[in-house]
């Protein structure tokens, strides 16, 4: 049999050297980010139940999920995604705490991808999760931390928001069946005109016909807003509309300006989302950077009803906008290199230590003589090199 | 501003974008006479046309290397992905069907059947849908050949005038769908560059309509 002793499995990728400096830079800015807004972070295990991701309420595809069983035949995963188990973390172990809770996460996710595409299987992410408060204050207190976060690390980026509402009003006053639904948000998902289409053409055209029509559509600036107006029918709608307005208005003035926009066909994840949805996009990346929103039904599902808000950030992108960018402290050698003579091996060492403590970077020569050192230190570009005997001399190379 | 870049299915849905393009007064003429060049400047440059085979068009697009793609819904069907799906260009019109030797009742007879195809997912999905086990195999040439081989009882295959078929001893089964060539686009193109994007797909619509 072929052994894969010299690969990692596809989809997975070894990081060296800048590539680590950038992806743990990018990590600790939005670390900072977030622990300067008051958010406490948490890790959770990387191996879970099955169960804690029921499709029918995460709406992660299970065909998604890396699997294996435990000693008693149970299913696990590889973490899928974070919000789930720290919903589960927050209605086990911190269910008397103060709310709102302030939380946030710096950890892999692992989701199984069709092969040969580019895609990573393992993808480092860092969020946070706001949990035990609604309503416009707690909906703003994460959009701004989103904004401050993705500030720190992207250089130019737009924030998108959406709204789950609009497609569940819609739906609601449509005689459709579970399956067709899920056509028609698959449709409007991706903006697939013409499939959405040939699917509402069979239907009786009423006004909810109509405005599923325009949905994914209904994408842009501040007309977006006037335009949306006449498919909001019910004053449920309405009232879902004017709040993204405010919310619209209220993250330009954060000093986003024209960089936010909307989507009324933002319908990712349907049933798990159950307000406002908002991601992020910058150029030369293809994909979103950032996905978040209102998820106040699910920890109704760890029996601990509580209404919440987070978002998740892709790291490797925000790592790779860094290396593209130079936006890292580049590896560098070391400042001294440190030879002991014959018999002062010991005196090198605590001579090291001493140069560590006041914060210089230094390397401990393992070579045989001095002439050897020298030769080393040349290659790594270290410039000064302590040749420790009786004495102690330093010499610049 | 960066030009706006298309992948371009290589082939027949090529000569109908550029007669597309030409006609919404984006000139062609690079893509005509192109030699070797892969990437070509089209109009007044503001567009990029990347020609590609087809299934690469959409993984160009998924990527976001390129803003948008011209492919076939048949290449849309097989292979998946996350991009926006635009328009109904209306040319390459085609459908998928299933075919099996003439007179023969492929549904007759409790054995496994064995299916033969170049879209293993369509063939796939479809026989899912009808809750059917089957085999599939994948073939890459001429799929025809399976069933007067003896390797496959059918084919899942692209069907145009059926001429193939017939001169075979084969016919169609059944339809499984219709299928056109389709401009997707990237989804953070499609964000950050709507009014380039929009313009174009009206464009687009509208020579669309006027060939009817």
């Amino acid at each position: 049999m072929k052994k894969n002793n010299m690969i990692t499995p596809e989809g997975t990728r070894d990081l060296l050297f800048e590539e680590c400096l950038a992806r743990r830079s990018v990590e600790s800015k939005l670390a900072d980010a977030f622990r300067t807004r008051g958010y406490n972070e948490v890790m959770t295990s990387g191996l879970e139940f099955y169960d804690v991701f029921d499709p029918k309420y995460s709406g992660i595809n299970p065909e998604e999920m890396y699997k294996m069983s435990d000693r008693r035949g149970r299913i696990l995963v590889m973490r899928p995604d974070s919000t789930m188990p720290i919903a589960r973390l927050v209605a086990t172990r911190l269910k008397n705490h103060q709310l709102p809770l302030r939380l946030f996460y710096t950890q892999p996710v692992y989701r199984s991808n069709p092969g040969l595409a580019g895609r990573l299987d393992e993808n480092a992410q860092a969020g946070i999760e706001f949990m035990g408060a609604s309503g416009i204050r707690a909906d703003l207190e994460v959009l701004t931390t989103a904004v401050e976060a993705l500030s720190s690390c992207a250089p130019d980026f737009r924030l998108e928001l959406g709204h789950a509402g609009f497609f569940r009003e819609l739906a609601h006053q449509m005689p459709v069946s579970e399956e067709q639904l899920e056509d028609i948000r698959s449709a409007i998902e991706t903006k697939n005109y013409a499939a959405l289409d040939t699917i509402l053409d069979t239907l009786p055209q009423t006004a909810a016909v109509h405005g599923m029509r325009r949905l994914p559509r209904l994408f842009g600036g501040e007309e977006v807003f006037a335009q949306a107006r006449e498919i909001c029918s019910t004053e449920k709608a309405q009232k879902t509309l004017s709040y993204l307005h405010k919310i619209y208005h209220a993250v330009q003035d954060l000093g986003l300006g024209e960089r936010v926009i909307v989507d009324l066909g933002m319908v990712q994840r349907n049933d798990y989302y159950t307000d406002i949805i908002f991601t992020a996009y910058t150029e030369g990346y293809g994909d979103s950077i950032l996905m978040g929103g209102r998820y106040d039904n699910l920890l109704a599902q760890f029996h601990c009803p509580m209404p919440a808000i987070g978002f998740g950030i892709n790291v490797d992108a925000l790592t790779r906008i860094a290396l593209a960018h130079g936006h890292y402290n580049a590896p560098s050698a070391a400042q001294i290199l440190v030879f002991g003579e014959n018999g002062y091996s010991i005196k090198a060492l605590s001579h090291a230590r001493a140069l560590t403590k006041q914060g210089l970077r230094c390397e401990t020569s393992v070579a045989q003589t001095r002439a050897e050192a020298e030769d080393y230190a040349r290659s790594l570009g270290i410039r000064r090199l302590d040749v420790v005997g009786d004495q102690i001399t330093e010499v610049l190379l | 501003m960066k030009p706006l870049r298309i992948a371009l299915t290589k082939g027949r849905l090529e000569q109908d974008t550029v007669a597309m393009l030409d006609k919404i007064g984006i000139c062609c003429d690079s893509v005509r006479n192109k030699g070797r060049k892969l990437i070509l400047p089209v109009g007044d440059g503001s567009i990029e046309v990347v020609l590609a085979k087809a299934a690469d068009v959409i993984t160009y697009v998924e990527h976001g290397v390129c803003d948008l793609g011209i492919v076939g819904k048949d290449t849309i069907l097989e292979s998946h992905g996350s991009f926006y799906e635009l328009l109904d260009l209306g040319f390459g019109k085609c459908r998928f069907a299933l075919a099996g030797p003439v007179g023969h009742d492929f549904f007759s007879g409790y054995h496994t059947k064995v299916i033969a195809s170049k879209y293993p997912n369509v063939a796939r999905n479809y026989f899912e849908g009808k809750s059917m086990n089957v085999q599939i195999i994948k073939i890459e040439g001429s799929v025809e050949l399976a069933p007067l081989l003896g390797l496959a009882d059918a084919i899942v295959d692209i069907v145009e005038t059926g001429t193939t078929l017939k001169e075979n001893g084969l016919a169609v089964i059944d339809t499984i769908c219709q299928i056109s060539a389709r401009l997707i686009a990237n989804s953070a193109s499609l964000k950050l560059r709507k009014a380039e994007i929009e313009a174009l797909v009206a464009q687009m619509e509208k020579a669309k309509e006027e060939q009817k």
